[in-house]
C-alpha cells in the first residue's frame, strides 16, 4: 500500500512546465470563425461610420436646443390624458388582453396622471426602495435554499437554482409590460417588475456568498448541537452580512436607474415625463429632467457608498 | 489489555472512513476511551487525526465500523438525538472556528445553542442572554475584559481561549481539541494545553487532544495514541513509549512533508503568477 501511495504522491511535481500548445489548423479556423461572426454582427448592426460623422453636427444641434435647461416647470403638475378607446396596454402588447385591459382601465385614476417632475422623481426613488425591499424579503430565504452548503435537500437546491436562473433571463422591461397588463399603468406595475427581477439577482448573489463562507465555523457551531436555523443565524448570517448589505445597496442604485427607464412603458417613475417632453420637442425641459435624474443617481451613489463604509 | 470499565466514553470498532476517489483516511481503528481519561493523539500530518476528530464529535459518519458514545450507537442517531449527543461533546479547533464579525460574548454563548430554543438564540444575537455565564467562562480562561470586543480584533492565542470559553459554556462530557496550539505562539502553547488539562481535571471531563508537538503530548498526557496512515500505530501509557516508536511513527514522512511544501508552493505560484 505504501508503494501505491508513493506512486500517487510522486508525480511530475518537479517536471518543467508543459510546453506551449502548438497552434494548429484548429486555432486558425477558430480565429477565422470569430472574424466572420464579427463581420456578420457589424453588418447586422448597420455600422456606418460615414453617417455618424455626418450626424455629429445634428447631435450638436439637438444639444443646443436643450440649452439652457428649463427648470421652471419642474413643479408644474402635468395632466396626461389617454383616449378612452386605446389603452397603453393595447399599444404595448402584441396580443390584446381584453380582461387585463378592463382591469387596468378600472385602476386608472380617471385616466389622468397628474404629476410634477419632482413628484415623479420621488416616485422613482420610492419604487426603487420598495422594489428592492420586497426583493430582499424574497431573496433572503431563496439565497440559503439555492446554496449547496445550506440547502435542506439537493432537490430543493436544483429547483430554486433553476427557477432563479430562468426568471433572471426575463428583462425587467418585459416584466414591466406584463405587470402593466395585470395591475394597470403606474408605479405599482414598475415596482413589481423591479422586485421580481431584483429578487432573482439578489437570490443568486446571496447563494454564491453563502457558498463562499468559512465552513469551519459552520462545523464548530454544528458541533455544539445547534439546529438548522441556529447554524444559519450564528455561523452563516454573520459571515454573509457584509455581502448582503453591499449587494442590496448596489441593487438599490441599479433600481433607481431601472425605475427611470420603466416609465417609458408607463410603469411609473420619471421616465414617462422625460420621454414625453422629448417626444413633444420640449428639449429644454427634457434637459432639466435629465439633469435632475443625474443628480438623483449621483446622490444615491454617494449615500450608499457612505452607508456601506459605515456598516461593512 | 486495558481494564474493562463500564463507564466507557468512546468505543470504536473497526472504524473505516473512505473519502471520494478511494482515499482511505482511517482504516480498522479500534479504540476505547474511558470517562475522565486524558488522551493525546499524535502522528504526521495527513495521518487521519482530523478525520478521527470529526468522527468523534459526530460531524462526520464512518464509512463502516461502529462508534459508541456512552454506549450509544452513533449510527442510529438522527435529528434531535444527534444534536443532543453533539451538545455533550465540546470541540476546539486549530483555526478557532469562531465567527469573526461577532462579539466575543456571542461566540462564547454559542456553547449554549444545544440548550437554547431557536427563537431564544435568535434573540440573543440582539440582546445576549446569560451574560453572567459568558463572563464567568471568560474569567476562567483569563480574559474577562474582552467580553464585548469584536472577535476578529483579538490575537490568535486570545481567540483560542475564546474557543475554550465556548466549550466551558457548553459544559460537555467530552472535550475534543484538534491541534489547538498549532496556530498560536509556541510560548502560549503549553499554557493552553495546561488550561485544557486543568478544565478536564476540575470538572471530570474526558479530554482528547491531537497535537503536533510530541513533547507536549508526552509532558501532559498519561496516555498517547500514535496514528499513522489512517491506523493506530501505538496506544500506550506515556511511560511505555520508546524513542523507537516515535521514530517509526514519523519515519518516511519527512520527504512527504517537503513534497507537500513543494506542491503548495507550486499551487501558490500558479494562483498568483504576477506577485513578486
Amino acid at each position: 500500500m505504501a508503494q501505491r501511495l508513493q506512486k500517487k504522491d510522486n508525480p511530475d511535481i518537479f517536471l518543467e512546465a508543459p510546453p506551449a500548445p502548438k497552434r494548429g489548423v484548429r486555432f486558425f479556423i477558430a480565429i477565422a470563425l470569430l472574424f466572420i461572426i464579427l463581420l456578420w454582427a457589424f453588418q447586422g448592426a448597420k455600422i456606418r461610420p460615414g453617417e455618424l460623422l455626418e450626424g455629429i453636427p445634428q447631435i450638436g444641434h439637438t444639444l443646443g436646443r436643450m440649452l439652457p435647461p428649463d427648470f421652471s416647470k419642474l413643479t408644474d403638475a402635468k395632466n396626461y390624458f389617454f383616449p378612452e378607446q386605446v389603452s397603453w396596454t393595447e399599444l404595448l402588447l402584441p396580443v390584446p388582453l381584453a380582461q387585463a385591459q378592463a382591469r387596468s382601465k378600472q385602476r386608472w385614476w380617471n385616466n389622468i396622471f397628474p404629476q410634477t417632475v419632482i413628484g415623479a422623481t420621488l416616485e422613482t426613488v420610492q419604487m426603487a426602495l420598495a422594489g428592492t425591499f420586497m426583493a430582499l424579503l424574497v431573496a433572503f430565504p431563496l439565497g440559503f435554499l439555492a446554496a449547496r452548503n445550506t440547502t435542506p435537500h439537493p432537490f430543493v437546491y436544483r429547483i430554486v437554482r433553476t427557477l432563479l436562473n430562468l426568471l433572471r433571463t426575463i428583462p425587467d422591461l418585459a416584466l414591466g409590460l406584463l405587470f402593466v397588463a395585470a395591475v394597470g399603468l403606474g408605479a405599482f406595475a414598475g415596482t413589481l417588475a423591479l422586485a421580481i427581477h431584483t429578487a432573482t439577482v439578489l437570490g443568486k448573489l446571496l447563494s454564491e456568498s453563502v457558498e463562499n463562507i468559512d465552513e469551519g465555523v459552520v462545523e464548530a457551531i454544528r458541533a455544539t448541537g445547534a439546529g438548522y436555523t441556529q447554524i444559519l443565524s450564528f455561523a452563516v448570517l454573520p459571515q454573509i452580512l457584509p455581502d448582503l448589505i453591499s449587494f442590496t445597496l448596489y441593487r438599490l442604485e441599479t433600481n433607481i436607474r431601472a425605475a427611470s427607464v420603466l416609465g417609458l412603458i408607463g410603469a411609473g417613475g420619471i421616465g414617462y415625463l422625460m420621454n414625453t417632453s422629448f417626444r413633444t420637442f420640449q428639449y429644454q425641459e427634457a434637459a432639466a429632467i435629465v439633469l435632475v435624474l443625474i443628480a438623483l443617481v449621483m446622490l444615491v451613489d454617494y449615500l450608499s457608498s457612505r452607508l456601506r463604509t459605515l456598516v461593512v | 489489555m486495558r481494564t474493562v470499565n463500564s463507564t466507557q466514553q468512546y468505543r470504536l470498532a473497526e472504524i473505516r472512513k473512505v473519502f471520494a476517489r478511494d482515499q482511505v483516511a482511517l482504516d480498522r481503528i479500534v479504540l476505547t476511551v474511558c470517562r475522565g481519561e486524558r488522551v493525546a493523539l499524535i502522528g504526521p500530518s495527513g495521518a487521519g487525526k482530523t478525520t478521527l476528530f470529526r468522527l468523534l464529535n459526530c460531524t462526520l459518519r464512518p464509512t463502516s465500523g461502529k462508534l459508541w458514545i456512552d454506549d450509544e450507537d452513533v449510527e442510529s442517531l438522527n435529528g434531535k438525538d444527534l444534536r443532543r449527543t453533539r451538545s455533550r461533546i465540546g470541540s476546539v479547533y486549530q483555526q478557532h472556528n469562531l465567527v469573526p464579525r461577532l462579539r466575543v460574548i456571542h461566540n462564547v454563548l454559542a456553547g449554549q445553542l444545544g440548550r437554547w430554543a431557536t427563537l431564544q438564540s435568535l434573540l440573543s444575537l440582539f440582546k445576549p442572554a446569560d451574560v453572567e455565564i459568558a463572563r464567568q467562562a471568560l474569567q476562567q480562561v483569563g480574559m474577562p475584559e474582552k467580553l464585548l470586543e469584536r472577535t476578529d480584533e483579538l490575537s490568535g492565542g486570545q481567540q483560542q481561549r475564546v474557543a475554550i470559553a465556548r466549550v466551558l459554556v457548553q459544559n460537555p462530557d467530552v472535550i475534543l481539541a484538534d491541534e489547538p496550539v498549532s496556530s498560536v505562539d509556541p510560548s502560549l502553547a503549553s499554557t493552553i494545553v495546561r488550561l485544557l488539562i486543568e478544565i478536564s481535571q476540575n470538572r471530570h471531563k474526558t479530554l482528547i487532544v491531537s497535537l503536533h508537538s510530541v513533547d507536549l503530548a508526552l509532558a501532559y498526557f498519561p496516555r498517547v495514541i500514535g496514528i499513522k496512515e489512517g491506523r493506530v500505530s501505538f496506544d500506550l501509557e506515556t511511560s511505555k513509549i520508546t524513542e523507537g516508536m516515535l521514530e517509526d511513527l514519523y519515519s518516511g514522512n519527512f520527504r512527504d512533508h517537503s513534497m507537500t511544501e513543494a506542491i503548495s508552493e507550486r499551487v501558490q505560484s500558479v494562483a498568483y503568477p504576477s506577485v513578486g
